[in-house]
């Protein structure tokens, strides 16, 4: 599959314009007064639409393991850039910063996706720590 | 009631076949495209059992016993080249499982899309549009959509409901290597289902003018100990002006998904389509 | 039924009236007559392909601009630079922490701002060009009644159950992939197929319009569809498509059961097709409105699946949060 012919743009104007028209408003799904930040191994991808869910098992520091899962857009746009579902190994690590569902359970919007190294996630170049 | 209308239209189209009355041209073989190659575009459907069980099946209860006849299950002789589906043990109790749970796993009561071959014998028409590069199948049922590329040789770069379909031509068949499953569809209404594993190749074969064999051989090494194979006539619709009318479902499964996150005390509003 | 498109909607005679030094944005490079008019095996235009649908121009024309359609050469010049600077990829908030806009993933990160360079240049000041001010008529009172008693309807109960959801929130209609076909946040995209007697029309996100081109007309007895029905004809090098008998639930902006769409596919370049339209809705709006925005090719394109209900979590997040909610109003 061939890239954009045409170059790789940036213009505030579209930024506008996603807002308007994203799937669906997500401060009515997650909560704004419950920032979180988490780190933790990739457990399963779903580069579903319509949007991604990358699941994350972060161990506290008691030892207790828990799974969280963390929207992201849909992915195709991600194939037209390249990627494919062996973008994100299963076993990365991950730092994730977000909100929390309103619900109060395990599911946090990634505001930020970064692996462990401070590479961002579903970008060319980007490099997984081995 | 829907299966009851499909139907009626299916056995008027049969009737018609032969005459063909109301049309100006009567086929008498397939037609062909302007690469010389059979051109099977034109609405399709099949015509037998297969969407209940796959399997070869006597009638059987309702999933709800309030349903009555209506929904019950009718008999059919299966689809199933040598009977029966050659599961590995496990994955036979897994079958045995889903069937159980149906009415909560089965993703058609959901409104998810059918996936291949499933989506070929719902009992709901499809649309074939042909090209010289590519073929597009679209699915009645979940307005589902389906890009065929002849002679590619892509990867899915996603797992997807439909997968990823490349083909060739072998002689007057077409032969559709499709692969890039999620694993998430099911085979029939009886639980049957392959895995993310999955290789579906498919076999579209002219058998005259208003007839085609569909074969599908599923390899799967994670769920059967060897690849098997369906098979099947599909019927043309041959109503004049016939349309593939949409059938939008999701609206009629969100009771089913959503229902118990319903604000308590209150009810769906009536016509359940509001903007 | 016909509704006729003005003939000063023509992208290519917008760079005639445009003049100018810089190359006008619609028709890049001079070209064999056998490029430009490529034709199917079966003799038809050719204009299938994939393409994308962002273009530079908004929707509407700002009023600063009144009726002048066009941008001037520097104000066109100052677009284009910002269109052709590359992307930077900016994993830097734009949103404040702890506002409701920031509670969002980062659109640079999953490719979906700028569209990953598949904007048009365009000269003109605004998609719609009629009527003259380029801005969409305001509704008739009736259709702003008909919006207010559905909203009042709602008013109160939004998070009760799903059908208080947008359509879009419910997986069933983007606006973005009707007829007419306007760009929208992200996947605007499009594939035309073409077979002898049909086209199909499909958006990323959207359901397929197969449209018969056989010479039918429309249908005498049209059953409501959400997204119409549709019938094409070829007039020269263009496709005309005629669309009506929408649901009214579909409701595209408004629009009542007696929407009836225009829209006119023509291939001006290697690259581009210019996408026109007119929306006629005696029951909506006092008089027609249209537009007109170029559609760029995507080299080898493919549109990846949409299954959108069949991943929608967000809808049950939302219902439970705000069940959540309620039960902490309650302090239960």
């Amino acid at each position: 599959m061939r890239m954009a012919k045409v170059a790789i743009l940036s213009a505030g104007w579209v930024l506008a314009s996603v807002a308007a028209h994203a799937h669906h408003a997500f401060a009515t799904e997650f909560d704004v007064e419950r920032p979180v930040a988490l780190e933790g191994k990739v457990t399963k991808v779903e580069l579903i639409n319509p949007h991604s869910w990358i699941h994350v098992e972060v161990i506290d520091e008691d030892g207790e393991s828990t799974v969280w899962m963390i929207e992201g857009g849909s992915p195709n746009a991600l194939v037209r850039r390249g990627i494919t579902k062996a973008s994100i190994p299963i076993g990365a690590e991950l730092i994730v910063n977000g909100y929390q569902a309103r619900d109060g359970s395990y599911k946090a919007v990634g505001r930020d996706i970064l692996f462990s190294d401070g590479t961002a996630l579903f970008f060319q170049g980007t490099q997984v720590p081995e | 009631m829907r299966g009851a209308t499909s139907t009626r239209i299916i056995g008027i189209a049969l009737a018609l076949g032969a005459a063909a009355t109301a049309r100006a041209e009567v086929l008498t073989e397939m037609p062909r495209a302007t690469d010389g190659r059979p051109d099977l575009s034109g609405v399709w459907q099949a015509l037998n059992t297969a969407h209940w069980n796959l399997e070869p099946h006597v009638s059987e209860y309702p999933v709800l016993l309030e349903l009555g006849a209506q929904f019950a299950v009718p008999p059919g002789h299966g689809v199933v080249e040598g009977g029966s589906i050659p599961y590995l043990p496990d994955a036979l109790t897994e079958r045995d499982r889903r069937f159980s749970n149906r009415l909560e796993e089965d993703p058609e009561v959901m409104c998810y899309l059918g996936g291949v071959p499933r989506s070929t014998y719902m009992p709901y028409p499809f649309q074939i549009l042909q090209s010289p590069d590519d073929v597009i199948i679209y699915y009645q049922f979940a307005t589902g959509v389906r890009r065929i590329f002849i002679d590619g040789e892509q990867e899915a770069p996603l797992d997807s409901w439909n997968g990823w379909s490349n083909a060739r031509w072998d002689g007057d068949t077409l032969e559709v290597e499709v692969t890039g499953f999620n694993g998430l569809t099911w085979l029939d209404r009886a639980g049957n289902y392959a895995s993310e594993n999955a290789t579906v190749t498919e076999r579209y074969t002219p058998l005259g003018p208003n007839h085609m064999q569909y074969e599908a051989t599923i390899d799967d090494p994670t769920v059967f100990s060897r690849p098997w194979t369906i098979s099947m006539p599909l019927y043309r619709i041959v109503d004049e002006d016939f349309r593939v009318l949409e059938f939008k479902c999701e609206p009629y499964a969100e009771e089913k998904i959503y229902g118990h996150l319903r604000k308590p005390g209150t009810e769906p509003p009536e016509g359940a389509t509001l903007r | 039924m016909k509704f006729p498109i003005q003939h000063s909607q023509s992208l290519a005679s917008a760079g005639v009236i445009a003049g100018a030094l810089i190359a006008t944005p619609f028709i890049a490079q001079a070209q064999s007559a056998a490029d430009a008019n490529p034709r199917t095996p079966w003799g038809a235009p050719d204009i299938a392909g994939v393409y994308a649908e962002y273009t530079t121009a908004p929707l509407q024309r700002s009023e600063e601009y009144g009726n002048r359609e066009f941008l001037t050469d520097d104000e066109f010049a100052e677009l284009e630079r910002r269109r052709l600077r590359p992307l930077e990829i900016n994993l830097e908030t734009t949103t404040t922490p702890g506002t409701a806009a920031d509670v969002h993933y980062n659109f640079d990160q999953f490719a979906l701002s700028a569209n990953e360079g598949f904007s048009s240049p365009n000269r003109r000041t605004s998609i719609v060009t009629m009527p003259s001010n380029g801005r969409i008529p305001p509704a008739l009172p009736e259709a702003a009644e008909r919006r207010e008693s559905l909203q009042a309807y709602r008013r109160g109960r939004e998070f009760d159950g799903p059908e208080y959801r947008s359509l879009t929130e419910r997986c069933i209609m983007w606006s973005s992939t009707l007829p007419p076909i306007l760009p929208g946040g992200y996947n605007s995209n499009l594939q035309i197929f073409q077979s002898p007697g049909h086209v199909m029309i499909q958006g990323e996100m959207g359901d397929p319009r197969v449209i018969p081109t056989d010479g039918r007309d429309l249908p005498d007895n049209l059953l409501p569809q959400w997204n119409g029905t549709s019938v094409g004809r070829w007039e020269g090098e263009t496709l005309v498509v005629e669309t009506t008998g929408f649901r009214p639930e579909t409701a595209w902006r408004g629009a009542s059961d007696q929407l009836h769409v225009t829209e006119r596919f023509t291939r001006i370049d290697h690259d581009t097709l210019e996408y026109a339209f007119t929306v006629v809705d005696p029951e909506t709006w006092a008089e027609p409105w249209g537009g007109v925005y170029p559609l760029t090719e995507m080299a080898d394109g493919v549109l990846f699946e949409y299954a959108c209900t069949e991943g929608n979590y967000g809808m049950a997040n939302i219902l439970s949060g705000a069940r959540a909610g309620e039960r902490e109003a309650s302090g239960n």
